[in-house]
């Protein structure tokens, strides 16, 4: 092995996307060691807080990974992991029950072994004491057919204690190099994750978050000559030493996309290896191209994508009488999410075929969306599949392909120059809307004979339009009409609510009854089966406002729908960006006659807020005419995503929104 | 001759119905079909104890799935453990006129675990499968076996378990030896067993169930127990395992469970004996010796719960929880009795069903499957005290609403015995507020809000005294729907004690809290305790319960900015009296000070059904006057 071989490992950051290749020093000695097993010190065991952050229930005092390529028949990743952790309160207790998380599948999977732990401990007596993990209190469960976990909870957990425990995992999965998060939802003072990597085995590695890595002396990487050997054949490897101190703990704030994008954690990805029997490089993902050759020769992939055959017959019902390309092509999506049950697994890879999946009428992520883009190929349409990362899974590496970071797969499609993106896994979103889950970045799109591409993923909406016509009755009551069209996500969430009843009088009838005050005396909901349309609905009400309108003066709040008694920002500063998935408008007007006899002598001020830079906006209207008035609001927010620096503003909109709210109107017997 | 003809007439039937049930959707009978998004054409449960030491139960079911709503109710669900095999799982899939339209086999099914959440291990498994159908209706018919090599515990029957399904047929049947006696309970059952010989000799008892209604979500609704068909069996003679017993009462059942799960589990090592020898020895007061024990307990042990085979009716013996300092309820509190033994203080280990529901143990009916957890009882001369053994904070003597006012079983010595635990009545269930708050011109608030919290509601903000002031700060915001809370100090004081109490004192402000604008101010007087009105029921056919009463009374001054005020609109005045509660809220302005009064109490108990409207109206009324905007205006 050469220097410049081990110079291939390059180093990323994140976002950042500076690139620097590590400078290594030649070495034999190894001087990163676990700490050592079984002890303790006073110090820690007397500490009554940790003094980086008070109100910590518990601090991790010590963290120590390594992970290696074993040098066995059967190539393997070798992982330790150690760990003591200070448990200052009964809250902390949690700390002390330990799940190791292991993959298997039918014939090989993870293993974990060697698990040893101690609880140290001070007695009534003021003695410092020592209890041991024992075996028998260590459980296996077989979770469902891919995961198992290992179990158990460490003994004598005692206010002010201190643990350690460690365990050996040993996994066949080499392609997904263990990552290591130095962030948790506790503190740490000190955690450490040394990594070996023969130089057969070339990875990409790449941090997150905000926090730095220690750097110089010992962490300056390494090679090591012939720490591994495979059937005789020996090979250098580069090592590693990854170290954080003093991380502060996770903290998740509402409104945020998964905390994996964000948690100091470092990720690695197979690049390549050489096979040591015949000394080839075996490539896995260096470039796109590779990936696009790869994909489109992988059964559980390409070969899916040429099965446009088996649609032809199929959707000759369903294109029947249709010819707008429109229309068509939403003819196809909903076939395919009428007949293809999502079985709620993830995945960029088919399971057993479209063609299984939809005889079946199940199947995964993939086998869904690649069967929608088969069949719209199938009916003539350019279609292609785009592999995305979901919210929860994170965001996606850019600056080469990692394919490990893609968890799910959406069908895109132009149609007369307008591009929508699909995913037929649920049975009430219109074409062109996606999940919530999807709205994350970009996504990388496939064809069987053009090179793949990034795309944006189109921002979602969702609106509500809403009038009101009333007139008061001399009997206090209000009567008139509620009438609304809904689109994108209210709309989904909408059909959501009503699908959870047998039929759309029963929505109704619940929705009388949790309106307080308010009777339905006529109702008509549209559209909730016309997925690509607004859902409409209209009804005829009686609302008791007044007992009776014997009093000279009356109040009113005009605010009748839609109403915000709390602002949802309550926290003074914001660290992460505030997620709201989904750029939103809402509008409401409401127009009320009162008797003839009354008009209006007090009402509330025209109010109109808006956000920096085109963000979003709140804005009232009052109109009087006579014996009418008619008063309207809008509540716009124009971005999915604001920057945590435009929190204060997002903040104090709500909190004007919530000020006008409280203005009554006053009307007055003439 | 007449009679052999009509016999197998009978046999000819049941074999022709057997071959070839009809699925089509259209036979359902109408009146099944509101509410329900699922209907049970038949369901068939049959035990079969065939031996004192095993059971098998045999179950076939057909359920028509109407629509998306429906489908979780097509899921077959096989639970399995360590003493239950499953012997086979089939079935198929109909379409709406009742054609097959798929088959169903075991290699459809996966296995998963299926422990509670929070337990660390269970031997409980599942092998499920919810079939893919996409044209609705359809019907999903299976059946399948288990073996169960216990008799101590016989599931009951509960045919209509499930909101909006509807049943069209269901039967329940125990075949046993002539010589195993069972017991039962028949519930809210139109029609009682019939009982036999089958032609195997065997004992039959059968029930059935013909046209249930599809039932909605009540709030406020009873026990389903109290009106939903049931009915429930019990061995007099059973084994499990290597034990074996027989019980015919709680006093029987409590005996055996003393004899044979806890005597013996509640050795010591020497040093822990003397432990706690040493640290009651200058207490001569036996109940103050007794929370001195159980605050040792406390602050050495936590909740970790794993449940194989019988341990999940047997504690761990008490000194593997001294060692390990964690157990379950059972371990915990079998650990506590042996503690409170070695100071001489007698004890009991009480079953309950635990839960914010009150759920009694059954008095008329003994079963080891009634009761979810174990608490302990004291029996002082004087008084009884109960202490819940899984909780690291619960002050000693205290349950809270988890195992409040029910019946539960005490198992002595002397065999079972039927206890109550204490009630914390709406008179003891306290939350007072008195706040003191100024507001200025600009329509900030400040000033200082003092809660006292007591019976159930001393855990209303209990949990936030163990956070740190920091987490506090922050938490407290989400407690409080007050609008740009500042928080100036937070400070809680406790008594722990049999009557518990806990206090909050909060200094805040808030900005923009009342709206300014022409010499008016607008604002709600009632900043802090908000009642949300509840969800009506047309044609509610279930009693009204309330669980726990409660009382909250909030006295709120504020002082307005300099100048005299006048009401813009009518003050708020309301005063509502209701039998299952009271409310009444007053303001009152005099100058620039306005004071506001509420005060809401909420008495548990059963009321007919007809209560609900004047429930609902209550809430309307009492959120309606909680929300009350005040309008004034400077003169």
């Amino acid at each position: 092995m050469t220097e410049k071989t081990i110079g291939l490992y390059h180093f990323m950051k994140r976002k950042l996307l500076s690139l620097a290749s590590a400078i290594f020093a030649l070495c034999t000695s190894v001087n990163a060691q676990d700490f050592d097993y079984g002890k303790f010190s006073y110090d820690e065991l007397n500490s009554k807080s940790y003094k980086n952050d008070t109100s910590a229930h518990a601090v991790v005092l010590q963290e120590y990974g390594n992970a290696r390529i074993g040098d066995a028949d059967r190539i393997t990743l070798e992982f330790d992991y150690h760990v003591k952790i200070k448990i200052f309160d009964a809250k902390g207790y949690a700390n002390g029950n330990i799940e190791i998380p292991i993959r298997v599948n039918s014939n090989s999977g993870e293993e974990v072994s060697e698990i040893e732990g101690i609880t140290y401990y001070t007695n009534e007596k003021g003695e410092a004491v020592k209890e041991q993990l024992s075996p028998k209190n260590v459980f296996t469960v077989k979770q469902n057919t891919y995961w198992n976990t290992v179990r158990f909870a460490m003994p004598a957990l005692h206010e002010g204690c201190v643990i350690e425990y460690k365990y050996h995992l040993k996994s066949p999965y080499i392609q997904e190099f263990r990552k290591w998060d130095f962030q948790s939802d506790i503190p740490k003072v000190y955690s450490e994750y040394k990594v070996q990597l023969p130089a057969v085995y070339n990875y990409k590695i790449s941090l997150r978050g905000v926090l730095k890595m220690l750097e110089g002396g010992k962490y300056k990487p390494e090679l090591e000559r012939e720490c591994f050997s495979i059937g005789g054949i020996k090979a250098d490897c580069s090592r590693f030493i990854f170290a954080m101190k003093d991380i502060p703990a996770f903290k998740e704030e509402e409104y945020m996309t998964s905390k994996n994008n964000f948690l100091s954690a470092i990720y690695f990805e197979l690049e390549d290896y050489t096979n040591l029997n015949t000394g080839s490089k075996v490539k896995l993902s260096k470039e796109w191209r590779d990936v696009d050759r790869e994909l489109r020769s992988d059964e559980s992939f390409g070969s899916q994508l040429k099965k446009k055959d088996f649609f032809k017959e199929k959707l000759i019902p369903v294109l029947a009488g249709k010819t707008a390309p429109l229309e068509k092509a939403q003819a196809v999506y909903h076939f395919i999410q009428k007949n293809i049950k999502w079985n709620h697994f993830y995945a960029i890879y088919s399971f057993d075929g479209i063609r299984k999946a939809f005889e079946k009428h199940t199947g995964n992520v993939a086998d869904v969306n690649l069967a929608l883009v088969v069949a719209l190929k199938s009916a003539g349409y350019d279609a292609e599949p785009v592999l995305i990362s979901t919210r929860e899974n994170g965001f996606i590496t850019k600056l080469y392909p990692v394919l490990t970071e893609f968890n799910y797969l959406i069908a895109k499609i132009d149609i007369e120059g307008k591009t929508y993106f699909l995913d037929a896994t649920d049975p009430l979103l219109g074409f062109g809307t996606l999940p919530m889950r999807c709205m994350n970045d970009q996504g990388r799109v496939f064809s069987l004979d053009k090179p793949s591409y990034w795309a944006d993923i189109t921002k979602q909406t969702e609106s509500g339009t809403y009038v009101l016509d009333f007139k008061l009755q001399e009997n206090g009551k209000l009567k008139g009409t509620i009438s609304s069209i809904l689109t994108g996500y209210d709309a989904y969430r909408k059909r959501i609510e009503i699908s959870k009843f047998n039929t759309v009088d029963e929505y109704v009838e619940n929705y009388d009854e949790r309106m307080p005050r308010m009777k339905i005396l006529k109702s008509d909901v549209k559209n909730v089966d016309s997925l690509d349309r607004g859902v409409i609905e209209y009804y005829e009400v009686e609302i008791d406002l007044y007992d009776n309108l014997d009093s000279k003066k009356l109040t009113f709040n005009p605010f009748l729908l839609h109403r915000i008694a709390e602002n949802p920002f309550k926290l003074e500063e914001r660290t992460y960006p505030v997620d709201l998935g989904v750029a939103s408008t809402d509008r409401v007007s409401l127009n009320i006659e009162l008797p003839a006899n009354y008009k209006i002598e007090y009402s509330p001020k025209n109010v109109g807020l808006t956000l920096p830079d085109n963000g979003g906006r709140f804005v009232t209207n009052f109109e009087t005419i006579g014996n009418k008035f008619s008063f309207s609001h809008i509540t716009q927010f124009n971005k999915p995503v604001y920057a945590s620096s435009e929190y204060p503003y997002l903040k104090e909109l709500y909190n004007q929104i919530i000020q006008a709210q409280k203005v009554d109107l006053v009307f007055t017997k003439g | 001759m007449k009679r052999l003809l009509i016999l197998s007439l009978f046999i000819a039937c049941a074999v022709t119905a057997k071959a070839q049930q009809n699925y089509d959707v259209s036979l359902i009978p109408k009146q099944l079909l509101p509410y329900a998004s699922s209907v049970i054409r038949y369901s068939d449960e049959v035990v079969e104890i065939s031996d004192i030491g095993a059971q098998t139960r045999r179950i076939k079911k057909a359920i028509t799935i109407f629509n998306r709503s429906g489908d979780e109710d097509a899921e077959i669900l096989v639970w399995h453990d360590k003493n239950t095999s499953i012997k086979y799982i089939k079935g198929f899939v109909y379409n709406s006129s009742g054609n097959v339209t798929a088959k169903i086999s075991e290699r459809n099914f996966e296995d998963a675990y299926a422990g509670n959440n929070f337990s660390l291990y269970e031997d409980t498994r599942v092998m499920h499968f919810k079939p893919a159908v996409v044209d609705y209706p359809y019907t999903v018919e299976y059946e399948y076996e288990t073996r169960d090599k216990q008799t101590l515990s016989l599931a009951s029957w509960m045919p209509a378990s499930s909101t909006n399904t509807a049943v069209e047929k269901s039967s329940f049947t125990v075949i046993c030896r002539p010589n195993f006696n069972i017991r039962y309970k028949e519930m809210n059952l139109p029609a009682k067993v019939q009982t036999g010989t089958n032609k195997d000799g065997m004992a039959t008892y059968s029930w059935l169930v013909n046209n249930l209604k599809a039932t909605r979500q009540e709030p406020y609704s009873p026990n389903p127990e109290t009106f939903l068909p049931m009915v429930k069996i019990a061995p007099v003679n059973f084994r499990y395992g290597a034990y074996t017993g027989s019980f015919n009462n709680w006093n029987e059942l409590g005996k055996w469970v003393y004899n044979s799960l806890l005597v013996g589990r509640q050795a010591l090592s020497p040093a822990t004996i003397a432990n706690i020898k040493e640290l009651t020895k200058d207490i001569p007061d036996e109940k103050q010796r007794a929370k001195k024990i159980y605050e040792y307990m406390q602050q050495r042990t936590r909740y970790i719960s794993i449940q194989i085979g019988i341990g999940g009716y047997r504690p761990f013996p008490a000194d593997d929880v001294d060692r390990l300092s964690y157990g379950d309820c059972k371990a915990l509190v079998n650990y506590t009795q042996a503690l409170l033994a070695a100071a001489n203080i007698k004890s009991y280990y009480c079953v309950v069903n635990a839960g914010s529901r009150k759920v009694n143990v059954d008095p008329d009916f003994a079963t080891i499957n009634d009761g979810n957890h174990i608490i302990l009882c004291l029996p002082f001369k004087n008084d009884t005290t109960w202490l819940e053994c899984t909780s690291q904070k619960m002050p000693f003597g205290y349950l809270g609403d988890f195992t409040d006012d029910r019946t539960v079983l005490a198992c002595t010595p002397e065999g079972g015995v039927l206890l109550h635990t204490p009630k914390y009545t709406a008179e003891k269930n306290i939350q007072l507020r008195k706040a003191t708050l100024k507001l200025d011109s600009a329509g900030e608030v400040s000033g200082s809000m003092k809660t006292l919290y007591k019976g159930t509601q001393y855990e209303n903000q209990e949990n936030l005294t163990y956070e740190s002031p920091a987490d506090q700060l922050k938490e407290i915001k989400e407690a409080y729907a007050i609008n740009n809370l500042d928080v100036g100090k937070l400070k809680f004081e406790k008594v722990k004690d049999i009557n518990p109490e806990l206090s909050e004192e909060l200094q805040f402000s808030a900005r923009d809290y009342a709206s300014v604008a022409n010499n008016k101010l607008h604002f709600t007087p009632n900043i802090a305790n908000k009642t949300r009105s509840i969800r009506d029921i047309r044609n509610r056919t279930t009693d009204v319960c309330i669980q726990r009463g409660y009382t909250d009374e909030d006295e709120i001054v504020y002082t307005l900015p300099a100048g005299n005020y006048q009401y813009e609109k009518k003050p708020l005045l309301i005063a509502i009296n209701k039998p299952f509660g009271t409310y009444m809220a007053i303001m009152n302005l005099t100058g620039n000070k306005l004071v506001y009064k509420r005060t809401i109490k909420l008495i548990d108990g059963t009321y007919d059904k007809e209560t609900y409207a004047d429930l609902v109206k209550f809430f309307e009324d009492v959120a309606d006057a909680d929300n009350y905007n005040a309008t004034l205006v400077k003169q």
